[in-house]
């Protein structure tokens, strides 16, 4: 890993980092419901340097997400952590196997199914242990997990082309 | 940016995959409450204590022992209903089929209850002061 990717990973942690803290401040009509903004930047990174840089913003923003909350190793780190790594693995699998087929929003709208999904198993596996809570639950959890990641698909959109184009303007 | 500039912006798998999380979501939604059992039991209590914990997709008939003789509870199509009952007034037997709530025979000291699990749960008493 070059230095130059190291500062990267370091800076889009960062920004994961505050708007994955930004996001908890905000009230939420559900609890449980999260807007995934920290998925914005995720999605930018994978899409511009790769699968292992996004996996490793995932991991720094969970980990040090969880220490400044004080959740870490409990039972919220661990539906955060496998949500985390299972949305950005299938984004990074998805777009490494059919590169041109799904743009940001495609990739986006995947990543919060299988962030949903494996949060809803997690759930299932630790706490809840009730199977029809957790059928009854999904279909919102997935319907709302599409609105938001729809909206932060577009989002991710408009935040690579204005990287595009700002490294365009420096190598000019 | 406008609609067209985000129109572009997406592939045609990206919509695809937008309309069928949609319609999928909101199906289950839907229909979801129709395919799972409503998880509802028949709760018989006499003299405060419960006798039967029954579920409510099963029919079946039951003898409870009261405290003047046996009142016969009848479960059938998800509804409960006292068919039989050695008190006087019969308001029991009059109140008929019921899906929720609940039949009580003060006579015969015997209470159904029809509620989830977590109604009854959350139904006990906290406290009692005297």
């Amino acid at each position: 890993m070059q230095s130059q990717d190291k500062y990267r990973i370091a800076l889009l942690s960062a920004y994961a980092l505050a708007l994955h803290g930004f996001e908890s401040l905000l009230p939420t009509p559900i609890p449980w419901l999260r807007l995934g903004l920290a998925n914005i930047i995720t999605l930018t990174t994978l899409i511009l340097y790769g699968i292992r840089a996004a996996l490793m913003v995932t991991l720094i923003r969970v980990v040090l997400a969880s220490l400044f909350t004080g959740t870490f190793l409990g039972p919220a780190f661990i539906l955060s952590l496998g949500g985390g790594v299972i949305s950005t693995l299938s984004m990074g699998i998805v777009s490494s196997l059919m590169p041109r087929l799904f743009g940001p929003v495609g990739l986006s709208l995947i990543g919060a199914l299988f962030h949903n999904s494996a949060q809803l198993f997690l759930a299932y596996v630790i706490f809840i242990q009730r199977i029809e809570a957790i059928l009854f639950i999904s279909p919102v959890i997935i319907f709302l997990g599409t609105l938001t990641g729809s909206v932060n698909g577009i989002v991710s959109d408009m935040l690579i082309k204005n990287l595009k184009k700002a490294d365009e303007k420096i190598q000019n | 940016m406008n609609l067209k500039g985000l129109l572009n912006s997406t592939t045609i798998a990206d919509r695809i995959l937008l309309f069928i999380l949609i319609l999928l979501s909101l199906s289950g939604i839907i229909f979801i409450k129709e395919v799972l059992p409503k998880g509802h039991i028949v709760w018989i209590e006499v003299n405060g204590h419960p006798v039967y914990l029954l579920p409510i997709e099963k029919d079946r008939i039951v003898s409870v022992n009261g405290s003047e003789g046996n009142t016969i509870v009848e479960i059938k199509n998800h509804k409960v209903r006292i068919t039989e009952s050695p008190c006087d007034n019969k308001l029991c037997i009059q109140q008929g089929w019921i899906e929720k709530g609940s039949i009580v025979c003060l006579p015969n000291r015997v209470v159904v209850i029809v509620g989830t699990p977590e109604d009854e749960l959350n139904k006990r008493v906290d406290a009692i002061t005297g």
